[in-house]
Parts: C-alpha cells; sequence; structure tokens
C-alpha cells in the first residue's frame, strides 16, 4: 500500500510541476505603458449542448481576427496608430456558471480592453448583468427574446431582428398578401423560449388576420420521431404549415415531411435552413421552404459578398444567414466604435454604439434602447439553391415562390 | 489534547480566511471561492444521504434546480432570508414526497430511479412553463453583490459540514450507516431503515434548495435546461468519490481539488481540459479507490488526522 501511495504522491507532485511550468511560460511579457495590441475577450461554447451551434459564430469571429490583424489592427487616434487585435477566448461548456466566471475573470485579471458576446439567449442573458456592472460595451449577436427589453441594459445591444413580435408581425403581413391561396394554417413548436415566444405573437396575429388556425401542438427539445405529427398535419392538410423548430428539429421535420409526403402551400421552418449543412443535406428539396433571417450577399450591402466570399474560401462551405453573420455584424461594430471613439474608454466607447450608425454587411444599424431598430423583420426562403429575402418588399431579393413545389 | 489544539487552530484559521476573501480578495478570487464553497455544499450534503447509507443518488441536481426555480417564482415578493430558507424547506417536502416510494428500491435501480426523478422534474416544469405560463425561462433583475452571495453561501455551506458532522456522530448516523453495512441485518436488529433512509433523504436535500437559491440571483438568467442539467448531479458524485466518501471531509476535499483543478486547466488549454479531467478520474477510480481523503489518512506523516483515520477505519473495515 506504502508503495502505491508514493506513486501517487510523485505522479500529483509531477503533474503540478508540468502544470506550473506551462502556466509560467504563457504569461504575457508586455511592459507596462506601452499598448501592443487590443484584447478582446468573450467565452465560447466548444463543449456541451451549444457546442454544435456555437461553431458558426467561432468561426466568423476567426474570420473577422483575421481580416482586421491583416488590415494591421483597428486605428485609435489615442495611440496615433493602428493595434492588432488579439482574441483571450475559454470554453464555457455551454454553461451560465461557467460563462459568469469567465467574463468576470476577463474583466478583472486578464483585463480585456473589450468583449464579444457568448452563444445563444441564455448565456447573453447570463452575462449582460456582469457586463453592465463592469460598464464593459457589449454588442451581442446569436440572442433573441422579447425578454431583452426587461434587460434595462445600458451596455449591451442586440443586432438581429428576429425579435418575435416584429417577425410574426412580419410574417403575417407576408401570408396576408397572399390570402388567396392561404385559408388554414397549422403551427407546431418546440418547447423553449424563442419558439414559445413565436407563437405567444403568431397566434393572434393570424386569427386577427382572419386565418383559421387549425393545430397548435409542441414537442420536447431532442425528440427523436414526429412522423404522427406530420400524419396528422397531412389528414388536416392546411394551406400552410408553420414549423416553429431549431435545427435539430428542422432536420427531423424536413425529413418526416418529405416520408408523409406532406406539401402544404406555404412550409416554414423557423430556425435552421440558413445553416449550410441543410442544403448540403436535401440540395433541390430546399426549394420553397421559408426561414426566419435577414441577411443575402445579393441584397448589396457593403462588404457582404466580401465576406460570404472570404467565409467560403477559409472554411470551404458557407456561411449560417443568421449566426455566421450577426457575429461578424458585432465584430464589425466593435472595430468602427473604436476608430470612432478613437481609444479604448468604455464609456467613450458606449456612448458612439449608443448614438451611432454603423455601416455593416447587413446594412446600416442603428440602436433605439437594447434594440436594433434600423433592420425590418425580413423572411428568407430557398430558391434554386439560394436564400432570397422575400419580405418585406423593400430589401426583397426576390419575390415569394407560392405554392411550394411538392418535395 | 496537543492535537486537538492544532486542529481547532488551524480551522479556526481557515474559517477567518474564508470570512474575509471577498473584503480583501479580487472579485475573481471571491467568484472562484464562491463556487468551491457552492460544491463543497452540495457534495457534503449529498454525502448525507449517498455517503451514510451507500444510496448513491443521481439526483442530487434536481434540488438545486427547484430552489432556483423557487427563488425566480417569488423574486423581489419576499423578502430574501426568507426566499433562501423557503426554497430550503420546499425541496425537503418534495424529498419526503418522492422519497417515501423512491427509497423502497434498491441497488442500480435507486440510482438509475434518480436519475430518471430529476428528469421528471426538469420536464413536468417545461410543460408548466411552456403551456401555462406561455415562455421558458426567467430573468432576476437586481440581483445582490457577488460579495452578498458569497456570505450566504459560506453560511450555508458551514451549515451543511455541521449537520453531517452531528448526524455522523449521532444515533441517527450511526443507523444509517447500518443500512449501508447490511440493510436486513439493520432491520433485524431493529433500525427502521425506511424511516431513517427517508428522513436522510429528506435532510440532504434541504441544502441544494438553498443553494440553488442564491445561485439563481448569481447566474440571473435561469431556464430548465441549464438548472436541470443531469451534468450538475454527476459531478457532485464525481467530486465525492474523487474526495473519498467514507470520509466527512472527503467531498470538501474532492469538491476543492476538482474546482480549482477544472478552473486551472479550463483557463490554460481551452482545447484540452476535458481530456485532462477524463485522465486524471480514470487514475483516481484505478488507484485511488478511497479517495483523496483516503490518500491523506494512509499516510503515516500528519498526525493531525490520525484520529480520523482510526474513526473511520473502525467504521467500513469491516464490510
Amino acid at each position: 500500500m506504502s508503495k502505491k501511495n508514493l506513486i501517487c504522491w510523485l505522479l500529483i507532485f509531477i503533474s503540478f510541476m508540468l502544470f506550473s511550468a506551462a502556466g509560467c511560460g504563457g504569461k504575457e511579457t508586455t511592459a507596462p505603458g506601452a499598448k501592443e495590441n487590443i484584447k478582446v475577450g468573450f467565452s465560447i461554447s466548444l463543449t456541451g449542448i451549444y457546442a454544435p451551434a456555437a461553431e458558426s459564430q467561432m468561426r466568423a469571429y476567426d474570420l473577422w481576427l483575421e481580416q482586421v490583424n491583416e488590415r494591421g489592427g483597428i486605428y485609435l487616434e489615442e495611440y496615433g496608430k493602428k493595434l492588432p487585435v488579439k482574441f483571450v477566448y475559454y470554453d464555457d461548456q455551454s454553461s451560465t456558471d461557467m460563462a459568469t466566471r469567465i467574463y468576470e475573470k476577463l474583466v478583472t485579471e486578464d483585463k480585456v480592453d473589450m468583449l464579444l458576446p457568448p452563444w445563444g439567449t441564455t448565456l447573453h442573458f447570463a452575462i449582460a448583468p456582469l457586463t453592465e456592472k463592469f460598464q464593459m460595451p457589449v454588442v451581442g449577436n446569436t440572442a433573441c427574446s422579447i425578454k431583452i427589453r426587461e434587460l434595462d441594459a445600458k451596455y449591451f445591444w442586440f443586432i438581429t431582428s428576429c425579435i418575435p413580435d416584429r417577425q410574426t408581425e412580419a410574417l403575417v403581413d407576408l401570408m396576408k398578401e397572399h390570402k388567396n391561396q392561404l385559408k388554414t394554417v397549422a403551427i407546431t413548436y418546440v418547447q423553449d423560449l424563442f419558439p414559445r415566444e413565436n407563437l405567444e405573437f403568431l397566434e393572434p396575429y393570424l386569427k386577427a388576420a382572419g386565418f383559421e388556425v387549425v393545430l397548435v401542438k409542441d414537442y420536447p427539445i431532442g425528440v427523436s420521431d414526429l412522423s404522427s405529427l406530420m400524419a396528422e398535419i397531412k389528414r388536416l392538410n392546411p394551406d400552410a404549415y408553420l414549423a416553429l423548430s431549431y435545427p435539430e428539429d428542422s432536420f427531423l421535420i424536413t425529413n418526416q415531411a418529405i416520408e408523409a409526403g406532406l406539401n402544404p402551400k406555404l412550409f416554414l421552418l423557423l430556425v435552421g435552413p440558413s445553416i449550410a449543412a441543410y442544403d448540403a443535406g436535401y440540395g433541390a428539396a430546399t426549394e420553397g421552404i421559408l426561414t426566419q433571417g435577414h441577411w443575402s450577399p445579393k441584397r448589396g450591402w457593403a462588404g457582404a459578398q466580401e465576406f460570404y466570399d472570404g467565409f467560403v474560401k477559409k472554411y470551404g462551405e458557407r456561411p449560417d444567414y443568421l449566426d455566421s453573420v450577426l457575429a461578424y455584424v458585432s465584430c464589425e461594430i466593435l472595430e468602427q466604435s473604436l476608430t470612432m471613439a478613437g481609444s479604448l474608454d468604455k464609456e467613450a466607447v458606449r456612448d458612439v454604439i449608443a448614438t451611432s450608425v454603423f455601416e455593416t454587411i447587413n446594412g446600416p444599424i442603428e440602436f433605439t434602447g437594447v434594440e436594433n431598430m434600423r433592420m425590418p423583420a425580413m423572411w428568407l426562403q430557398w430558391q434554386q439553391g439560394e436564400l432570397e429575402i422575400v419580405w418585406p418588399a423593400e430589401t426583397a431579393t426576390a419575390k415569394l415562390l407560392i405554392p411550394k413545389p411538392k418535395w | 489534547m496537543h492535537m486537538n489544539y492544532i486542529k481547532t487552530a488551524v480551522i479556526a484559521v481557515l474559517l477567518l480566511v474564508l470570512f474575509l476573501i471577498p473584503q480583501i480578495a479580487t472579485t475573481y478570487t471571491t467568484s472562484v471561492a464562491l463556487n468551491i464553497l457552492m460544491w463543497i455544499g452540495m457534495a457534503t450534503s449529498w454525502l448525507i444521504l449517498a455517503g451514510f447509507t451507500g444510496y448513491i443518488s443521481l439526483g442530487h441536481g434536481a434540488f438545486l434546480g427547484i430552489g432556483a426555480y423557487f427563488v425566480a417564482s417569488y423574486w423581489q415578493i419576499l423578502p430574501l432570508p426568507i426566499l433562501i430558507l423557503l426554497s430550503g424547506i420546499v425541496c425537503v417536502f418534495v424529498a419526503a414526497i418522492v422519497g417515501y416510494p423512491v427509497l423502497r428500491v434498491k441497488g442500480p435501480y435507486f440510482v438509475i430511479l434518480t436519475l430518471g426523478l430529476s428528469e421528471f422534474v426538469k420536464y413536468s416544469l417545461i410543460y408548466y412553463e411552456v403551456n401555462i405560463r406561455g415562455t421558458v425561462g426567467r430573468i432576476l433583475l437586481k440581483t445582490p453583490s457577488i460579495e452578498d452571495l458569497y456570505y450566504w453561501i459560506l453560511v450555508i455551506c458551514l451549515l451543511s459540514i455541521a449537520t453531517a458532522y452531528l448526524i455522523k456522530r449521532s444515533r441517527f448516523g450511526l443507523a444509517l450507516m447500518s443500512v449501508k453495512d447490511d440493510e436486513e441485518v439493520a432491520e433485524a436488529l431493529g433500525v427502521n431503515a425506511a424511516l431513517v433512509k427517508w428522513k436522510a433523504f429528506a435532510i440532504s436535500a434541504f441544502f441544494p434548495g438553498m443553494i440553488g437559491a442564491v445561485m439563481a440571483m448569481r447566474w440571473t438568467y435561469i431556464d430548465p435546461y441549464t438548472v436541470f442539467n443531469p451534468m450538475m448531479s454527476f459531478q457532485v458524485t464525481i467530486m465525492a468519490f474523487l474526495g473519498g466518501i467514507a470520509y466527512l471531509h472527503g467531498p470538501i476535499i474532492g469538491a476543492t481539488m476538482l474546482t480549482l483543478l477544472s478552473q486551472y486547466l479550463w483557463a490554460r488549454y481551452p482545447n484540452f481540459y476535458m481530456f485532462a479531467l477524463g485522465v486524471i478520474l480514470i487514475f483516481v477510480v484505478m488507484f485511488l479507490p478511497q479517495g483523496l481523503a483516503g490518500l491523506i489518512s494512509n499516510m503515516k506523516l500528519p498526525v493531525l488526522l490520525n484520529k480520523y483515520k482510526v474513526e473511520n477505519k473502525s467504521l467500513t473495515k469491516e464490510k
């Protein structure tokens, strides 16, 4: 027993020595006073339930980092020169507990100059009170909920216009244009915050506009079979089927709707069809699928096509029209606001973000409170292998294809 | 006598340091310390059922979730101390209700049942949120500072250790440990096994309920998927085993070591630390079946802990 114990202690000692040696090597050796780079910190879900989704965000961050440093960094008047950007990030394991600790570390220990947000609504909400407390401005990207207005934040903003009340209103407006073809509607939703909030507004809007809602049904996250639900919808034969879904179940619904031969005139899958794996998996079958989003490289926003090409070149597949675009826009706003403020002073940067108009790959962006009210809520549709903006008319790149062709 | 003085002095210094941390340390150090205390509280309260009776529960995290949701539901309606206390009491009631049938099941069936039970609580809550409240997740505004939360967690953590200590020294504790050694024999000797297990389960649920209440204020946004994450329960179990479940200080050492270690690893090797943690856990299970506490206890050097060793050996040796 004692020999074994000795081995144990020896191993513990050796590993401790190794760790501390590695730790020393990693320390920074920047002379005080001489600012050599701009440190941008964030947490990312490398592991855990958000990990598959967070990749499209991380890739956009990395692409921007590469591009901004190729340009020589960000120009700051305060220093009279361009400073390169350096990322400091940690894995939050998709946990709110970890994310809060990481942002505390980033601000108080690593002393980063600026912050980028983690992935998803939950983690955005978890860190918002902290960034508020530290008075660190953060432009949120992959988060969306009507609860953002509850936050009452001065240092936090949300880019997306996919806010449930705004986007469902736009959807019903779109449907009203085709009311001669659309009378009955079936809705399904996955049991989580964002889909549930969409339902909250969608159902009354539809009823007020005179549509007949023939089915509203929910199912849990991680569901593995929806074939009986597809059969039921087929039996009801609605003109429009609106699936308030997440990527995982968007794939499941597509598979099982094809199997069931479910062919409504309007087919919506809320989140999922904008990611690259969707059209890679279904090809021509995507024709006519409607989904949420507010971006297309064809719209002609400055830098949009370059972003698309740069992303494809670096990663070998197209960006997610939602998360990758939003994450990249966050970085663009960060970059522009620093240059406009001319310094790394948090208050100055905050004021710039709160009051300026930013030209991004997703068009002009301007915040009213925490929300980007400059961008209207839009809807995308798959048409001949490309996602087109089909609503509203002023930003559309194509007209709505209706009825959706059969599978 | 001399040894007792040293022990008391060490504990007193430790307590003083713990008490002073928010005053002297940075916010980040306080947050790390808060995290360690939270896991110590979780693992020690877990020990009251699992360590003493041998009924390994994989549902301990569910009580944390219930406490968190209770606070979120009555946030800014009830005063803070009452809110925290009630969160614990609610969990005691929940444990008493579910524990009655559940504790009749033994061995691996019990382990699986507790896991299923926490998933059941999670999905019931999701159903309630989605279909009745019409939303999922809650935001807590105007939460107390991290320093205040730290003191709450410190008090709850110390309470859980004191409770476990007192139970271990009591007749009730002996009854629990007799259940662990041989439930049938214990019954034959007049121990009401069903009753003592039931009591232990209810008591052990009190602390995670209160911890959940405090942590909800720290996380400020909670939804069922994050507060009822089964990884919470697994982590509690892993910490207790790492420290050694035959010892009262086992979960304390386990929780401290694992939290510090993972802290150290994720901060330096963001892409590698899960792998390293896995290797360490395999190592512990293979070479340290009695946990870190067992390793310390087996050494001849720390005279300080010899007394513990004798106590524990006498209780666990004759299995």
